[in-house]
């Protein structure tokens, strides 16, 4: 799985987190009808975050995987 | 206070002297002019409009509790779940609350939203005393605001030192997919030999206790277990298994150590947010019930003080008397 010193998915400039969080992801994808909608509803990402740059906040994006209602 | 009085008594004079007196009781309805006959009336007034705003006020906070408790039995079990999913990593790296080292970032979660008793100033103060225990020459710390509470707290004095800040968690329902999305923002955009996490731990409804959770970058983490002692100097007496070698494991080991820790810190702050609201709102209600008693019992006594003055004084005109009870009622 991991090719010479670093695995794939680091030098791909993804953490951890991330990869973790697709390997999830494909089983969740794995899961029967009843519990499969109910388990990817459960999983919805929304925040707001901004950089601060010499004690000013810069423009928050948002991080959000529903489109804005 | 002598004029006053020679005013209030030229007013009592006032119906007698007047040719029509319908005109000036009439006219004693209009706030400034004429007020003997509207004083008590305009005074037990002010106490009905007090009394109902008081009662809205109860009815609102009442709502907010009520709101409060069912959030509150929503996010508790997850809580207390979630507690589990940090527990292997303190049994195998250990606790290193006092641990020195020269880039802290000091991670302060608190709530959106206000009205939830002094649990956000008490996790803004604990960080404030982690950034003076870990400052010193050749070493920085910054922060990571999560909510908008510490943030607002936090950009009076300190904002040179904010790094990132993040609000609105709370629109859907916390899950980790959304925790450790925002873990991984965090560690991409800062850099870090220890992350102190600063939040509210849910102890009960009405109590809760500011908590630090520390996370240690993997380089930290390798010195230590060489240097020995504790739980990290344990560290080497573990097999690995697989083509990785120590360090790679250690750091997916610490990044996947921070996003579970948050994912808990983040849950046990919503989770006290709540309780500590609950609590509040218990007992503004309860205030604004108390203050309802005492402006109900003002209200009468006035009431009935009006009713007997206006027997006594004014029995000479009962014209009068009669127009002023009528409006009294």
């Amino acid at each position: 799985m991991s090719s010479g010193a670093v695995p794939f998915w680091r030098s791909a400039g993804m953490t951890y987190i991330t990869y973790s969080n697709i390997c999830a992801n494909l089983v969740r994808n794995c899961l029967k009808e009843p519990h499969k909608s109910k388990v990817l509803a459960r999983e919805k990402v929304h925040f707001a975050v901004s950089k601060w740059v010499d004690g000013k906040p810069q423009k928050a994006t948002i991080r959000s995987d529903t489109p804005e209602a | 206070m002598a004029m006053s009085a020679l005013r209030r008594e030229g007013r009592r004079l006032a119906p007698l002297i007047s040719a029509n007196p319908t005109n000036v009781l009439r006219s004693s309805l209009a706030p400034s002019e004429q007020a003997f006959l509207g004083v008590r009336f305009a005074s037990t007034q002010e106490v009905q409009n007090r009394m109902r705003s008081v009662q809205n006020i109860q009815k609102i906070t009442k709502a907010m509790k009520m709101v409060a408790a069912s959030k509150l039995r929503a996010v508790q079990s997850r809580t207390e779940n979630s507690r589990g999913i940090w527990q292997p990593f303190t049994a195998l790296l250990g606790d290193t609350p006092g641990i020195d080292v020269k880039k802290n970032v000091i991670v302060t979660i608190t709530s959106d939203r206000g009205l939830c008793g002094g649990m956000n100033s008490k996790a803004v103060k604990l960080s404030r005393a982690l950034y003076k225990l870990n400052a010193g020459p050749d070493k920085e710390s910054k922060y990571v605001v999560v909510g908008e509470k510490a943030k607002a707290q936090l950009v009076r004095d300190s904002k040179k030192d904010i790094e990132i800040c993040i609000t609105e968690l709370q629109k859907n329902p916390l899950n980790y997919t959304q925790i450790s999305v925002l873990a991984d923002d965090i560690l991409k955009n800062v850099e870090y030999d220890a992350l102190r996490i600063v939040y509210n731990k849910f102890q009960s409804v009405v109590s809760s206790v500011p908590s630090v959770a520390t996370v240690l970058s993997p380089e930290v983490v390798e010195r230590e277990a060489e240097a020995g002692g504790g739980k990290l100097g344990d560290l080497d007496s573990y097999e690995i298994e697989g083509g990785e070698t120590k360090s790679e494991v250690l750091q997916n080991l610490s990044e996947f150590q921070f996003s579970c820790t948050m994912f808990n810190a983040i849950l046990e702050n919503a989770c006290s947010e709540q309780g500590a609201r609950m609590a509040a709102m218990d007992g503004a209600s309860r205030n604004a019930g108390d203050m309802l008693d005492r402006l109900t019992l003002a209200y009468n006594r006035s009431l009935s003080l009006s009713l007997s003055l206006s027997h006594t004084h004014t029995h000479t005109h009962t014209f009068a008397r009669t127009h002023k009870d009528m409006h009294m009622h």
